[in-house]
């Protein structure tokens, strides 16, 4: 099974069980969480199901090019079931059997792996997946998604997608995957690994890099209509009182970047322990302000996808 | 006498949180059951990750009929001018017995009133309707040490619940919790025997889970395992490293524990065996296995849930491990290209506190304390420079930042191999310990480091106001001390602990705080740990006679008091002795001033001031020498019969100021002498009866 093939395997799963297939998004991310179709729409009552590739970009793991299995640049595919039904963990496992994983062939266990996001204020319950020891997937109950508490509970699926196919090829090194037929993963993106390694840990300007961050965490403040003065235990004081004038997407996206920025400059060592712990409550406060303003434009709205599902059962 | 059977099926929960979740229900259900009348033989609790399992063994029917009187209000309310009153048809009717069977009860405490009252008789119920109603508070009682909401409902739980059983021997006990309804419905392995089946019987329920691949009592499936991993482990031509970390977490890990060997390459031999072990067990769970020569195979043990293709699994888990050792290679080969004291200069701008500065300045704080531990007992100090210096350094490899749990083993390792003196890598590895229960420091030079390193924390964190606070401990403060209390007890060195705040405090001197209440604080901290490391086995009235008579000294010298006064306890003169300074302590406490001997009358007064004057040298002598028993022996043979005829004939409190003065004199002094020991007055003799 290619690369490709496994990512249309699981599209068609999930597609056939409901979901949306969603597209990556187009701005840097570390995770397929960041995806507002994860981070926005795991908020607040309405119902979501949807399905993604998200190339994910973790900056201090980036290796050159030369680690059989680190890379700065990966692919998660992402399932959010919202509400997570009772069968969730059935469905994941007769989405390796499309695989053709068959479980009782192999040891595959839910081993317990809590998640929390510190810069997304949002933590979950759950396990990472194991297949014959390797973890193959993360297993996550939404309890909270911008400091807000979910309900209902998002259950989220990301798939490692790189680990399970040199799982599948019986391959030891991820650049010697098959991508596509007579592609290699290696020819797609060895020198992509190289580049941007080289980027993050020598060549990325730190005072653009700052300067950026800072300029969009101002831009967050302004599209949301956001107050910059700091209250007492972070309380969100909005000078935009009504919500559907609050431009939610575009600073969310801004929000994003600021996430992206920071871990540049992180990989780069361009920021101190103290300093680490205020940039991450920097972005969490952001988020937090994005996540109640989607909340308030979401209610403001009649939560149109709530309104959908009673519709239909009418 | 029906058995009760409960199961909760849930996601995969984490091992903690099976033992949690056991250990509350278990609690819960003896507290449930004997608040409804219904007592069982025993309680049992089972489990697996999937599956919470309490059994009640032989319950009543039925709940006891019950009888009591219960009281109403005062009597001059509910009957009035010959007639009962509305208060009194009101209680009559609340507890349905008629007018004629309530009567007068005069309360227990005499100063209260007479209040109506009534025999009100209360019919056991069927055992069945109680517990229906009794399983939903039961599970909801279980507690995780965290819980999650799922789905759409507003129930949060360790995972979520899937299904219940509940039985009370075939019948099955009606409830909803959780938004799932009880029944007799279970599951069995969930890969090897996933279909749903019914349980017939409380009694059938852990055979049936057994055919069908669950092994739900938590001792035999972890007897099974371990003899499992023994056979395995003899078939790799080896033993078992012990690890009772894997031993119980692997248990709680699967329904049925299945053990598949597996092997890497014997390259990465090379690495330290710690670093094998660790990246072994961490990250994948794995046993590790000790050839005959006491050296590490190249194999390990999976203890796995499903092991229908063994093979294949091994090939998967080996090529996991592969790339874990080879990421650990890579640390190590990456460490190694910077001798190790290279390191030292980044630990001035790694925080341990914001207050107390960086790593690096602790550093210079424990060289500055050990080394003057070492000049005051007069140990070889020319290596604790050195030793302090590097003790920290491995703190900023990239393989302790993996594996915390290396943090010394590997100082010591890359020390090795940059060629440092081998008393200093042994040093390094050892000033960690005690960590927890484990041995102390077994040379001098890393035990200086250790009581130095704890020492610098106490007194930091007092000095900082960070001291515990109930049952909050963040910097382990507690066993901090504690440490320094085995170090010194069971170690190379002793600790003269005053002496050693003292030093702690003075390296602190950049800060601003209150020396005098640190010193004290710290000191009393100590004390309180050593009372409640030694009470039990000599007694509260033991520890405090010693403490106060030690007077912050050497532990060494604190243990040697309690030891002495613990063997004089069973000699025959300990307890009128006890009883005798204990009252000269109390009345000598208003003593000042010197024995005048002409004012001594002769007969017992005069006596006694002889026998001290005799024996006071030697007494002090043996406990300036820290011969605490000879002291004692002393006290109890030369001291015992002039006391005791002292305080028979010799009348203290006479009108003469003179002579009454120069009384409570001789017995302040000789109470001065003997609390030198240790404080008599503070024991606790039993009474004669």
């Amino acid at each position: 099974m290619h690369f490709q093939d496994l990512i249309l395997t699981l599209e068609r799963f999930w597609a056939e069980h409901g979901c949306v297939i969603g597209q990556p998004y187009n701005s840097e991310v570390g995770a397929g969480t960041f995806n507002p179709h994860t981070f926005l729409r795991a908020i607040g009552p309405e119902p979501w199901n949807v399905a993604y590739v998200e190339p994910s970009r973790r900056p201090t793991d980036g290796r050159y090019g030369e680690n059989p299995n680190r890379l700065q640049q990966f692919h998660q595919y992402q399932v959010i079931l919202k509400p997570s039904p009772l069968n969730i963990q059935e469905l994941y496992l007769d989405s390796l059997r499309a695989l053709g994983t068959d479980p009782t062939k192999h040891d595959v266990r839910f081993i317990e792996d809590d998640w929390e996001s510190p810069t997304l204020g949002a933590w979950g319950l759950g396990w990472q997946v194991w297949l014959d020891g390797l973890e193959i997937s993360q297993f996550t109950y939404f309890q909270q998604c911008g400091g807000i508490d979910c309900k209902p509970i998002s259950g989220e699926l990301t798939y490692g997608l790189e680990r399970i196919a040199m799982y599948l090829q019986d391959v030891d090194d991820v650049y010697d995957l098959s991508y596509a037929e007579g592609i290699r993963y290696g020819d797609l993106f060895q020198r992509n690994e190289w580049e941007w390694s080289t980027y993050n840990f020598e060549r990325a300007d730190v005072e653009l890099h700052k300067r950026l961050f800072d300029e969009y965490e101002a831009q967050v403040y302004r599209l949301l209509g956001l107050s910059t003065e700091k209250q007492k235990g972070n309380v969100l004081e909005w000078i935009e009182a009504d919500p559907k004038k609050r431009l939610v997407l575009p600073a969310y996206d801004c929000v994003v970047k600021c996430s992206h920025y920071f871990n540049v400059l992180d990989a780069r060592g361009a920021i101190s322990v103290t300093e680490r712990q205020r940039y991450i409550q920097r972005v969490r406060h952001i988020a937090r302000g994005a996540a109640v303003a989607w909340y308030e434009q979401r209610e403001a709205l009649g939560f149109p996808l709530l309104k959908k599902v009673a519709e239909a059962a009418e | 006498m029906p058995d009760l059977l409960l199961e909760l099926g849930l996601e995969e929960l984490p091992a903690s949180f099976v033992r949690s979740g056991l250990e509350s229900l278990g609690t819960a259900a003896k507290e449930l059951l004997a608040a409804h009348r219904l007592d069982c033989v025993s309680i049992e609790t089972l489990g697996t990750p999937r599956r919470l399992t309490v059994f009640a063994h032989a319950l009543p029917d039925a709940q006891p009929d019950r009888e009591e009187v219960v009281a109403g209000p005062p009597w001059n309310v509910a009957f009035k001018d010959g007639a009962w009153t509305k208060a009194a048809e009101g209680f009559a009717k609340k507890n349905g017995v008629s007018m004629d069977a309530l009567f007068e009860r005069t309360n227990e405490d005499p100063k209260k009133p007479s209040t109506v009252a009534a025999k009100v008789f209360e019919k056991g119920r069927a055992t069945a309707d109680v517990l229906a109603e009794l399983l939903p508070e039961l599970c909801r009682r279980a507690s995780f040490p965290k819980s999650m909401r799922w789905g759409a409902g507003d129930f949060a739980f360790g995972r979520p619940v899937q299904w219940l059983v509940a039985l009370l021997d075939d019948v099955v006990l009606p409830f909803e919790f959780a938004g799932i309804a009880s029944g007799r419905t279970t599951r069995g392995h969930r890969f090897l025997a996933p279909a749903a089946f019914e349980v017939p019987s409380a009694a059938a329920y852990e055979d049936a889970l057994e055919g069908r691949h669950v092994i739900v009592r938590i001792e035999r499936r972890r007897a099974l395992m371990e003899q499992a991993i023994a056979l395995a482990a003899g078939a790799l031509g080896g033993t078992l490293v012990p690890d009772e970390f894997l031993l119980s977490e692997c248990s709680m890990l699967v329904e049925k524990p299945f053990v598949v060997p597996g092997s890497f390459e014997p390259r990465f031999l090379e690495l330290p065996e710690a670093v094998i072990v660790s990246v072994m067990r961490d990250h994948q769970r794995y046993f590790a296995v000790k050839g005959p020569d006491g050296k590490l195979l190249p194999r390990y043990l999976n203890v796995v849930g499903t092991a229908n293709d063994p093979e294949r699994i091994a090939k998967g888990n080996d090529r996991v491990l592969r790339a874990r050792l080879a990421d650990a290679r890579f640390f190590v080969n990456e460490d190694r290209k910077q001798k190790l004291a290279d390191r030292r200069p980044k630990l001035d701008a790694v925080t341990f506190q914001h207050k107390l500065g960086s790593i690096g300045a602790k550093v210079e704080r424990i060289e500055r304390i050990a080394r003057h531990l070492a000049t005051v007992q007069q140990l070889d100090a020319s290596l604790v420079g050195r030793a302090a210096q590097l003790a920290k350094c491995d703190l900023e490899s990239l393989i302790v930042f993996e594996f915390p749990e290396l943090q010394g083993q590997m100082g010591r390792f890359y020390a090795e191999k940059d060629g440092e003196d081998s008393a200093v890598c042994l040093a390094i590895e050892e000033h960690w310990r005690p960590a927890g229960a484990s041995a102390v420091p077994t040379q001098a030079l890393g035990a200086l480091l250790a009581v130095a390193d704890r020492l610098d924390t106490l007194v930091g964190c007092f000095a900082i106001g960070q001291q515990p606070k109930g049952n909050a401990d963040p910097f382990g403060l507690r066993r901090a001390a504690l440490g320094v209390i085995r170090i010194a007890l069971e170690g190379p060195i002793d600790v003269p602990i005053a002496e050693a705040v003292d030093t702690a405090i003075a390296a602190l001197a950049h800060l601003d705080f209150d020396a005098a209440a640190v010193r004290r604080e710290v000191l009393a901290f100590v004390s309180a740990r050593l009372d409640a490391q030694f009470r039990g086995e000599y007694g509260a009235d033991l520890v405090d006679a010693v403490l106060g008579a030690w007077n912050h000294g050497s532990l060494r010298d604190f243990r040697a008091r309690l030891e002495a006064l613990a063997g004089f306890r069973s000699a025959a003169e300990y307890e009128p002795l006890a009883v005798a300074f204990k009252r000269a302590f109390n009345i000598a406490s208003q003593a000042t001033g010197d024995v005048d001997a002409s004012l001594l009358e002769a007969g017992a007064e005069k006596d006694l001031a002889d026998a001290f004057a005799k024996a006071r040298g030697d007494i002090d002598a043996h406990t300036a020498k820290g011969e605490y028993a000879a002291a004692l022996a002393r006290v109890a043979t030369d001291l015992k019969a002039p006391i005791d005829r002292f305080f028979d004939d010799v009348f203290v409190m006479v009108d003469d100021e003179r002579v009454r003065g120069n009384r409570l004199a001789l017995l302040g002094q000789i109470a001065g002498t003997v609390s030198r020991i240790v404080h008599f007055h503070k024991l606790q003799p039993a009474e004669k009866s």
